[in-house]
């Protein structure tokens, strides 16, 4: 019988059980207590555990991330949530220059083990909300960037931040939030024990045999739904969710590559300059340039998400220009 | 002294919250497809800015904009297309909401908060060194103040006395979280004596009372004293945005301010009580902006979409 929770449901059934064991993770955010979180995903969490250790913050990102950087160094295991993405920009000196830093700075003599959980992905908000910024966090060195697109993730990839030393950028993303397990493709059943999904280790979401499809988050329902569509045209698309953008698990990646030979990425994150540029190169450095007939991206072409549903739906990648992206490498091949 | 008349104020207020009502309709049906905030019940607020901001001030807002764009002169029509996603809007549909930008107007808004007040001060320099009388006004919710932006803009301004007016809507809350349990002070506006600033705090339910003061703030800056901040309190009606269960308040509390804080049947009421107008007189007055609005609404509503193949536009000028 599977439970049929929402993903915000299974975020907070996380954090719980990893409360319970731990008594050192604190929960620091806007809206975490009382209505927990403004997705859900911190829900019961102030009744249960008290308002000391979930905590409603003012909105005053810089401070309470910076406060999420001296808890950890005070021993603490702080999960500090932003709640989109897009507002890093108010904190972003506490998570690069601290965060991140500081224990390699301090010859790892502090450890970090905060946890920054925030929501990416476009709802429709424009371009000031729908950010996913996974590509910036793995840009600067020293976080760890988790991406969880299915539910048996949000509560395996929660569970191993929660438990590790090192600093993690925990990105849920805003569609899924109130998305039923049930709904899911992949990764639907979620054990109501605890269990961990092993950071920096990706997922074949589906086994096929013309082309690999490497994409996370969201994108990883989009596109096995494009690969169902396109399974009756007969091309047959493995899917791999990565999971983890850092560490990439490229050798994951780059065994389906070295069986299909044709690699496309799919990435609702700006295209350039991130992690699609980033898969192509390292599965090309594994695998040597002969070994890949063909490459492709389709990700947002580096442009701010517009408001008008016209634009969004025309740069944002979604089943049917997944499916698109597919076909053109195929007729192209 | 603002002497405006309140029945203009009322106008203004009943045209705020129709426009801001046709909104949700758009909200509800998914023509906006995104987040929608709106400033119902926090009219007399945007309404009491209007008559002392010269089209040359720069306004910069919130997410919570609609009513300061039209307090501004923020072409209605114009600003309704942008809001409902249109190639017609203000931002031919790129902005949305969120987002609105008027240069005519020197109107803007952000949707992050507390990043308001540091576009504002941009323009109050800019007011600075051209020695111009204008004025850099920013609007901020109570949970705005609490950024470091709020600090570093207000101690900049009150070093070197610019023009800035910030306009805190106090209404209480920052989404769920209630601003007296994340305020070292009693009120935001006793702030101003840390940046040598003028500070007040006023019934922002009282449109007339907002006016005067905001004229009061409005003078001071302008006339070479340094910033300002106005705090003026009221209630939001409508949840955070369209859609929030609003489960931190309590069902007789969001009665309560809807039968007593309502800045416009308060406006209502005293302009039956002083005889300045007749109900025939004010209900004329609804009647005639819910026809403008609503042809307005049939209008937008019949604008084309942004064209899809033209996403990359505006994205670099060259
Ligand atoms: C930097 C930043 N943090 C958080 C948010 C999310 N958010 C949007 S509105 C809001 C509450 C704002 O409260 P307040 O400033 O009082 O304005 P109000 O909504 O009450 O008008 C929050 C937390 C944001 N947009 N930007």
């Amino acid at each position: 019988m599977s439970r049929n929770l929402s993903c915000s449901q299974i975020v907070a059934e996380a954090i719980g059980i990893e409360m319970e064991r731990d008594e050192r993770i604190v929960v620091l955010g806007e809206d975490v207590g009382a209505i927990g979180g403004v997705f859900g995903a911190t829900r019961d969490l102030q009744r249960r555990f008290g308002d000391k250790r979930v905590r409603d913050m003012p909105i005053s990102e810089m401070a309470f991330t910076g406060m999420g950087v001296g808890l950890a160094m005070a021993g603490y295991r702080p999960i500090v949530e932003v709640m989109f993405a897009d507002f890093i920009g108010a904190c972003l000196e506490q998570v690069y220059n601290a965060m991140a830093k500081i224990p390699f700075m301090s010859g790892g003599t502090m450890r970090m083990p905060m946890v920054l959980k925030t929501a990416g992905g476009c709802i429709g908000s424009a371009a000031q909300h729908s950010q996913c910024l996974w590509g910036l966090f793995a840009h600067l060195p020293g976080m760890k960037v988790v991406t969880p697109g299915s539910p048996y993730d949000y509560k395996g990839l929660m569970a191993s931040a929660l438990e590790g030393e090192d600093p993690v950028v925990y990105i849920e993303h805003q569609s899924q939030m109130s998305k039923k397990a049930a709904t899911f493709r992949h990764g639907a059943e979620v054990p109501a024990e605890r269990y961990t999904v092993p950071i920096g280790k990706a997922a074949v979401a589906r086994q096929g045999r013309d082309l690999t499809l490497v994409t996370l988050s969201a994108c990883v329902e989009q596109s096995l739904e494009a690969a169902e569509t396109l399974f009756s045209e007969h091309i047959d698309v493995e899917v791999v969710d990565l999971r983890t953008v850092v560490p990439m698990d490229i050798e994951t990646v780059a065994g389906s590559v070295a069986r299909t030979q044709r690699l496309l990425v799919v990435d609702e994150d700006y295209l350039s300059f991130g992690v699609s540029g980033e898969v192509v190169a390292r599965v090309v450095e594994l695998l040597g340039t002969t070994a890949v007939k063909q490459v492709g991206r389709h990700g947002n072409p580096d442009v701010p998400v517009p408001a008008a549903k016209t634009l969004e739906d025309a740069v944002l990648p979604r089943a049917g220009s997944i499916a698109n992206a597919v076909r053109r490498m195929a007729a192209a091949s | 002294m603002s002497n405006r008349p309140l029945i203009e104020h009322f106008q203004a207020m009943v045209r705020m919250r129709l426009f801001d009502e046709i909104c949700m309709e758009g909200f509800r049906s998914r023509e906006i497809h995104g987040e929608l905030h709106t400033g119902i019940g926090q009219e007399a607020i945007a309404a009491g800015l209007a008559a002392a901001l010269a089209s040359v001030d720069a306004l910069v807002s919130t997410h919570r904009n609609h009513m300061h764009a039209l307090a501004k002169g923020v072409d209605p029509r114009a600003l309704m297309a942008e809001i409902f996603e249109k190639e017609t809007g203000l931002c031919r549909g790129r902005g949305g909401h969120m987002h609105p930008f008027d240069r005519k107007t020197n109107f803007s808004a952000t949707g992050i908060v507390g990043s308001s007040l540091p576009v504002a001060l941009g323009y109050a320099y800019a007011f600075w060194i051209e020695e111009q009388p204008n004025v850099g006004v920013a609007v901020t919710g109570d949970g705005g103040t609490n950024t470091g932006a709020f600090h570093e803009c207000m101690n900049i301004a009150g070093a070197w006395k610019l023009p800035f007016v910030v306009v805190v809507e106090n209404n209480a809350y920052a989404i769920s979280v209630p601003i007296a349990s994340v305020l070292a002070t009693p009120t935001i506006a006793e702030r101003a004596a840390a940046y040598g600033a003028w500070g007040r705090k006023v019934d922002g339910r009282d449109v007339e009372a907002v006016a005067d003061a905001f004229a009061e703030a409005m003078g001071h800056a302008r006339s070479g004293k340094g910033p300002a901040i106005l705090e003026a309190t009221c209630q939001r009606f409508q949840g955070h945005y369209e859609g929030d269960h609003d489960t931190y308040r309590t069902r007789e509390e969001k009665k309560r301010m809807r039968a007593e804080d309502d800045p416009i049947a308060l406006a209502r009421g005293k302009l039956l009580a002083s005889g300045e107008a007749t109900e025939p007189e004010l209900d004329a007055i609804v009647g005639e902006s819910r026809q403008r609005y609503g042809a307005m609404l049939a209008a937008v509503r019949a604008d084309p979409s942004p064209p899809a193949k033209e996403f990359r536009r505006f994205l670099f000028v060259a």
